[in-house]
């Protein structure tokens, strides 16, 4: 089992980025690798259970399922149906915390995962970098804050 | 049941914040509150069960007991035995997070406790204030965030 933990601060209050992050379906609005992104069946994506269904910019398709919706905690977390990459029995965890001093965000961003022998490291930095550091980037230019 | 939530950054990675606050008979070197401490009977500071005795810079006497202790996830659990303060029941977590982007860790600490409504804004500010943001500041001055 490989396990990716990454984290940053926001210079943004929770709610704000909550707000964005909520959406299951509007990561094609803000992180860099998705280029279009659709709830199957035509559900809302609070519904804990719906299914995104997205490319990335390469054209690669993936499905992902809802598996926890929080809004007390700003958390949610979702597993990985489909996907051209391998990655098998992915679960990935986002959490927000308040920063009471300077009205900030705590931006926790976990996966785990377990891979083809010999691709641990290369897929664990794919994620770490492409998908879950490069969100953060995202997130911060989509809201106009600095870093 | 009051709950009192204050959490800050300080740049510095959790396991260097950790050996600073870890000690529970600590607090008189890092936190400008704390006159003095000791641990009653002898007992080592990191012995689940120990009670710190400290007393305030105003003189106010308190005992502390420690209830967790995680080297792992980096906290400490603990609850007031006794104090000046018009408060039962009172439970505190102090919890340190490493951040992995930048040599800084996420802070926490919170309590909860019962106390009569009509002080509990007053008690609440007090601690959020006092006790865990001037912690944090402490901390914040002494690794330079």
């Amino acid at each position: 089992m490989v396990k990716v933990l990454k984290s940053t601060i926001l210079n943004a209050p929770i709610d704000a980025v909550w707000d964005v992050l909520r959406d299951f379906n509007g990561h094609d609005r803000w992180h860099p690798a998705v280029a279009d992104s659709e709830i199957e069946r035509g559900r809302a994506s609070d519904i804990v259970g719906c299914i995104r269904k997205f490319h990335l910019q390469d054209g690669s398709l993936l499905r992902e399922q809802l598996m926890t919706l929080s809004d007390i905690d700003a958390a949610y977390s979702y597993c990985l149906l489909d996907t051209p990459v391998p990655l098998f029995n992915y679960v990935s965890h986002v959490r927000l915390f308040p920063v009471t001093d300077g009205d900030r965000t705590f931006w926790q961003w976990e996966g785990n995962f377990s891979t083809p022998a010999g691709e641990e490291t290369q897929l664990q930095n794919m994620v770490g970098t492409e998908i879950y550091e490069a969100g953060f980037e995202a997130i911060r230019s989509h809201m106009g804050v600095a870093a | 049941m009051a709950r009192v939530y204050v959490s800050s950054v300080i740049t510095a990675p959790a396991a260097k914040v950790w050996e600073r606050v870890r000690d529970f008979n600590g607090l008189p070197r890092w936190h400008p509150r704390i006159a003095d401490s000791q641990i009653e009977n002898g007992e080592p500071s990191d012995k689940v069960g120990c009670i710190r005795n400290f007393r305030l810079q105003n003189g106010d006497q308190i005992r502390e007991q420690l209830l967790a202790l995680s080297d792992y996830d980096t906290f400490c659990t603990y609850a007031i035995l006794e104090s000046p303060m018009p408060i039962e029941n009172y439970v505190a977590t102090l919890r340190l997070t490493p951040v992995s982007d930048g040599d800084r860790c996420f802070v926490e600490w919170s309590a909860e406790f019962d106390c009569s409504p009509e002080v509990e804004t007053d008690v609440s500010n007090g601690i959020a204030t006092n006790v865990f943001q001037g912690g944090f500041d402490a901390l914040k001055r002494h690794f330079g965030g």
